[in-house]
């Protein structure tokens, strides 16, 4: 969740450097094998904006920590389950108010001392006594008890999908709580290091540089080094989608994260590189401000945008969105009626019921995007076409992302825009990420920028993760009705489903995409092959 | 902006002004080819609604299906990444660059030449104040002066001009008050002033006219030096928004598709470097035809 | 001569104060509210009105600039909206490499410039003469954003033949690492001995080199010529003529001699040009500098940062202009007693 980043998603550390792709020139020959292998990942935003502290980073650190910390499970995309990381058994009591974890032997922190489930016990309480970033997700958690040295016991107040919780992708992680030293661990963490129990562990922070963050091997990593494997992962922040794509070319990086679509397909056929193109579960939002718009004129701007020529534009990056829950997810339906379609006749109705339209006032609105990310360029462009046909004359602004976000969060309601362009991804695979986050009110605006409050709605959103684990039927159900509801109030409209294009080195093997960890590339698990 | 060293004071010719037309002309390739260039990118302004194949696609018109696609009969210089057609959005863009230009040196010729007429001509204090300040807005190489104000002002094409109109003055207030003071010393100004004419007349009859050789010069070195300044400030984000049709807006919004659609990026930025390019040619010509004794450069 | 550099450093002075005040006058007219930006966006009316007295912004306009210009001086030039770092500290990490990249450039220009100025002033008025000065011309007509982005297509893209972007290989880092010393790259790899790493930043220098060279290369060529010519029907160099000295002599020492003087005076208003045209190219060419610094403030609305380098790099302008001006006046006799 964090839409934070333009495109990339959450957690995807992935990056390598391939060391030996570099030697000062721009030649496009293969590598020599070293001993050394580095994964570079090319990302456009710089990534350790959030802070170095497991329990609250909410942005773009994901690429990065996904790499140094691990969390109790993983998810699965082949089986739509989770799978054992940390935790290798866990079961359920019979009412679902009791969850108990089998905790893995051997395992160590990158500060020395071993995870056992004391440790891990500590990290989650901090985690939810924080209360930062996605810490949400341990919401329905009373209480935590280490029975055993490797038993962890969780106590809930109702019934919640716990296994699937802690394989989310921020705000899961189990890390050592006591720095080395015994100095103040945020302090410690915020000055670049980690806690964690992953493969590879912070080696270097040039902060607001290039190479911001070099990550290299933890050698007591409880997976072990047997067999092909990168020692060292970099991030490269690149702001121009041009350059990546030359440096991907001339070997200096391994994986990019994103770039516009025609770059990425000029990049097919390229000896060396290899391109995957994947659905995902991230969604780009508008979120129209509901104390400065009425009903109509939401209702009017969400049949006023052209959806079709937004995804004929950005050639096969965007899939047409049906509601707000991306397909793939619990709780998406293709049916749902009042889906928003491009429809400027109805639209123009809509209108004229508020006194604009053409020929009547004009109706002047503002939009913020995140600069650097041309798709959003291109859909506030085609955005301010479409609606300058029915009148409205839209004044788009691009700012850097922390920018767009202080403004939406400004304390002075005048400040505020009236569009909010973002994309969103949930948390774990889950729907109710959006619902929680974009939704419910919030007494200090913070990712509800359409400042939406409806008590129904909120009343809503408190039961349906309780009954989901209850009764799945009745819940997707609900996830139904809520879709519907917010569809027929338009506190915002969903522009398209992201389709990742990602284009990376063809020297490895073993990348799979997992929309649990939006962008995040989990290093470890790739094969150079330095051919 | 930068140019050579000050100009040498203006020297009267002997030569009949006619005279000096007619051999200028011929023997001034330069400025016959920077006129007509500046006159082309003139008339084009002026007549691109009735020049551009696809005039809504300098306003708000997009079309999604068409997007980068590569030039062809139908669209010369070939679609942006919304489907626009970049002709028709480089045709309207001539109306933006010479625009600012005008304005921008408008609006630096008013502030700028009363006080470098006062700063010369009566000198003393006043001088001294005037020149001052001028060396203050001078310490900042032009662009910056402009980014700066450009950067707290909201964004617009009328931000950008009062924010280069600001940088640009000083320029001018040096320059002439040059003139005037060099004007001022001479012994006529002094009989004029003995015979009880009035400093006022003085100076609208004797001292502007001989100014306004080197400030014609100057004025036509510096539309290039605006429309660059300005395309760069487009550049940076700082000017006209989307749709506008400005070159530097152009240039910003085709980089990143620039390897992969070159027409996007190509066609505006050569079109900022023909203008520029073509009123430098005018302005060097100018030079030659008007300070005869001066070896061009 | 001391008391010509003397008068000069005092102009500067006073100059560089006018800066300040300037810049001071352009930070307070950012509309909105700087004391609610400061106190965040979930402040309270009264975390507001505290902030602006913290932030001192009750206080007159007159002791607010007083208090700025004593910060200024002291070395506190604000804190970064966007990197959350002292200005001071940000600009000094950036500085070097775009003062890499714009010396390289200017060297580039001259060596590039000054035989392409003698050359148009020995046979003026011939096919050379103009192409050269149409060259001229067209290199201070050049958008410099467009020509980076159309050279690195070119160079990088098409023809392999140069990098596209970036400082060094980054792969050089794990093999070879550079230790920082000035912050110039190229410099820290020729002091240190580091002779893969020195080839890689050399190769990555061409480039945006180049680039930032066009104008200043037109500027110089331009002026060279028109001081050659202007200088050849002189007493002194028809004399050197008249000794038997060969014309390539004549003017390459007679003639440039004089020369110089306009060079050197133009070279210190272009360093000051050509650092803010690193603004438009640092971005196509990932080069870590000013200009990167300061399009991201730009696009972060971070106004500290913005006028943080609007008034470093003003300052740099002055104190260039201000040596070369003593410099000259110490060659020329003549320039002191204007």
């Amino acid at each position: 969740m964090k839409p934070h980043r333009a495109w990339p998603i959450a957690s995807g550390c992935a990056v390598a450097l391939l060391l030996a792709a570099c030697g000062g020139s721009s030649s496009s020959t293969a590598p020599p094998h070293q001993a050394s292998q580095v994964f570079t990942y090319d990302t456009t935003a710089t990534v350790m904006d959030d802070g170095w502290d497991p329990a609250t980073e909410y942005s773009d650190g994901v690429l990065a920590m996904n790499n140094m910390y691990e969390t109790l499970t993983r998810f699965n995309p082949a089986t739509h389950g989770v799978s054992p990381l940390l935790a290798t058994s866990w079961s359920k009591s019979a009412n679902g108010l009791t969850w108990t974890f089998q905790l893995r032997h051997g395992v160590y922190f990158h500060t020395g001392r071993p995870m056992n489930a004391q440790a891990a016990k500590a990290a989650i309480d901090r985690t939810i006594a924080l209360n930062g970033g996605a810490a949400y997700i341990w919401g329905a958690v009373k209480s935590i008890d280490a029975t055993g040295p490797y038993t962890l016991v969780f106590r809930l107040k109702y019934p919640a999908p716990l296994d699937l919780q802690s394989s989310a992708d921020y705000s899961a992680y189990i890390y050592d709580t006591k720095a080395p030293n015994g100095q103040p661990l945020a302090k410690w963490l915020n000055a670049g290091h980690d806690a964690g129990t992953g493969p590879y562990t912070a080696q270097t922070w040039n902060k607001g540089q290039e190479l911001e963050v070099i990550e290299k091997s933890f050698p007591r990593y409880w997976g072990g080094w047997s067999g092909p494997h990168y020692t060292k992962v970099v991030f490269r922040v690149v702001s121009s989608d041009t350059t990546s794509a030359q440096l991907l070319r001339s070997g200096q990086v391994t994986f990019v994260e994103q770039m516009n679509p025609f770059l990425w397909r000029s990049l097919q056929g390229v000896p060396g590189i290899h391109l995957v193109s994947s659905p995902s579960w991230q969604n780009l939002l508008g979120q129209f401000n509901a104390k400065a718009l009425s009903l109509p004129v939401r209702q009017a701007i969400a049949y006023g945008i052209n959806y079709p020529g937004i995804v004929a534009a950005l050639k096969g990056a965007a899939v047409p969105a049906s509601g707000i829950v991306p397909a793939g997810l619990l709780g998406h339906f293709s049916d749902l009626p009042g889906n928003y379609s491009y429809d400027p006749a109805k639209a123009t109705q809509l209108l004229n019921q508020a006194g604009y339209g053409p020929g009547k006032k004009q109706l002047n609105l503002t939009l913020t995007y995140t600069s650097g990310d041309s798709n959003e360029q291109v859909v506030a462009s085609l955005m301010k076409s479409s609606l300058a046909k029915l009148n409205i004359n839209l004044t788009a602004q691009s700012l850097a992302w922390p920018t767009q976000w202080a403004k939406g969060k400004s304390a002075n309601a005048s400040q505020r825009q009236d569009i909010f362009i973002e994309y969103w991804w949930p948390d774990y695979a889950d729907p109710y990420s959006w619902f929680v986050n974009l939704l419910a009110t919030e007494k200090q605006p913070y990712f509800n920028l359409s400042y939406y409050s409806n008590p129904t709605l909120d009343a809503q959103i408190n039961r349906v993760e309780s009954l989901v684990a209850t009764n799945r039927t009745a819940g997707i159900n609900l996830y139904r009705t809520m879709q519907s509801e917010i569809l027929q109030e338009a506190p915002l409209t969903v522009l398209y489903e992201n389709n990742y294009q990602y284009a990376m080195s063809s020297h490895f093997t073993g990348f799979k995409v997992n929309p649990a960890y939006p962008n995040v590339v989990f290093v470890y698990d790739l094969k150079p092959t330095g051919s | 902006m930068i140019e050579a060293p000050a100009p040498l004071p203006a020297q009267d010719s002997t030569v009949p002004r006619g005279a000096v037309l007619r051999r200028g002309i011929r023997a001034n390739p330069l400025l016959v080819a920077g006129a007509a260039g500046s006159a082309l990118i003139l008339l084009v302004a002026l007549l691109a609604p009735l020049l551009a194949p696809f005039p809504g696609d300098a306003g708000t018109a997009t079309h999604p299906l068409l997007v980068l696609r590569p030039p062809s009969a139908q669209h010369w210089f070939g679609t942006d990444n919304v489907g626009r057609d970049v002709c028709s959005r480089v045709l309207y863009g001539a109306r933006i660059s010479p625009l600012i230009a005008v304005i921008v040196l408008l609006i630096a010729t008013v502030l700028g030449i009363p006080l470098g007429v006062m700063a010369g001509y009566f000198g003393g204090w006043l001088d001294e104040v005037i020149m001052r300040v001028t060396d203050i807005f001078l310490a900042f190489p032009p662009l910056l002066l402009a980014l700066a104000f450009a950067a707290v002002l909201p964004t617009s094409l009328t931000t950008v001009i009062i924010a280069i109109a600001i940088t640009w003055w000083p320029w001018y207030t040096r320059l002439i008050r040059g003139q005037a003071a060099s004007v001022a010393g001479r012994p006529y100004i002094e009989a004029c002033r003995a015979l009880g004419i009035s400093r006022w007349r003085i100076l609208v009859r004797h001292i502007l006219p001989n100014s306004i050789t080197p400030l014609l010069v100057q004025i036509s070195f510096d539309v290039g030096g605006v429309i660059l300044t300005a395309s760069a400030l487009s550049f940076l984000g700082l000017g006209a928004q989307d749709p506008t049709p400005d070159w530097g807006l152009m240039v910003a919004e085709g980089q990143g598709y620039f390897t992969t659609a070159w027409w996007v990026v190509t066609f505006p930025g050569l079109a900022i470097l023909f203008t520029a390019f073509t009123f430098n040619l005018f302005g060097d010509g100018l030079r030659d035809l008007l300070d005869p004794k001066r070896t061009f450069l | 001569m001391i008391v010509y550099a003397a008068r000069r450093i005092a102009l500067a002075v006073l100059v560089i104060a006018g800066v300040l005040v300037l810049t001071f006058v352009i930070a307070r007219v950012v509309p909105g509210d700087p004391a609610a930006t400061w106190a965040g966006p979930h402040a309270s009316a009264a975390q507001v009105a505290a902030a602006r007295k913290f932030l001192g912004l009750d206080r007159p306009p007159a002791v607010q600039l007083l208090s700025y210009l004593g910060g200024v001086l002291a070395g506190n030039w604000g804190v970064s909206v966007h990197t959350h770092q002292p200005v001071l500290s940000d600009i000094g990490t950036a500085a070097p490499a775009s003062l890499e990249l714009v010396t390289a450039a200017l060297i580039l220009a001259v060596l590039v410039g000054v035989p392409l100025g003698l050359v148009a002033a020995r046979w003026p008025d011939g096919l050379l003469d103009h192409s050269i000065r149409a060259g001229a011309i067209l290199g201070v007509s050049m958008p410099v954003f467009w020509m980076a982005l159309i050279l690195q297509l070119v160079f990088s893209q098409r023809l392999h033949l140069l990098p596209a972007a970036g400082e060094f290989s980054p792969g050089l880092l794990f093999t070879h690492p550079l230790a920082r010393h000035t912050g110039a790259d190229v410099v820290d790899a020729l002091i240190t001995g580091n002779w893969p790493m020195f080839g890689s930043t050399l190769t990555h220098l061409v480039l945006p080199a180049i680039v930032v060279a066009a104008y200043p290369c037109g500027l110089i060529a331009r002026i060279v010529r028109a001081q050659v010519l202007d200088t050849i029907g002189e007493t002194h160099v028809q004399m050197a003529r008249a000794l038997g000295f060969r014309e390539r002599s004549v003017y390459g020492r007679f003639a440039m001699k004089l020369a110089w003087n306009p060079v050197a005076a133009t070279l210190a208003l272009v360093f000051g040009y050509s650092l803010v045209n690193t603004f438009l190219v640092e971005a196509v060419f990932d080069w870590p500098g000013l200009g990167s610094y300061a399009a991201a403030s730009i696009a972060a609305l971070d106004t500290p940062a913005t006028l943080g380098v609007t008034l470093f790099i003003a300052l740099v302008y002055v104190v260039a202009n201000l040596v070369v001006d003593i410099v000259q006046a110490a060659i020329d006799p003549r320039i002191r007693l204007r």
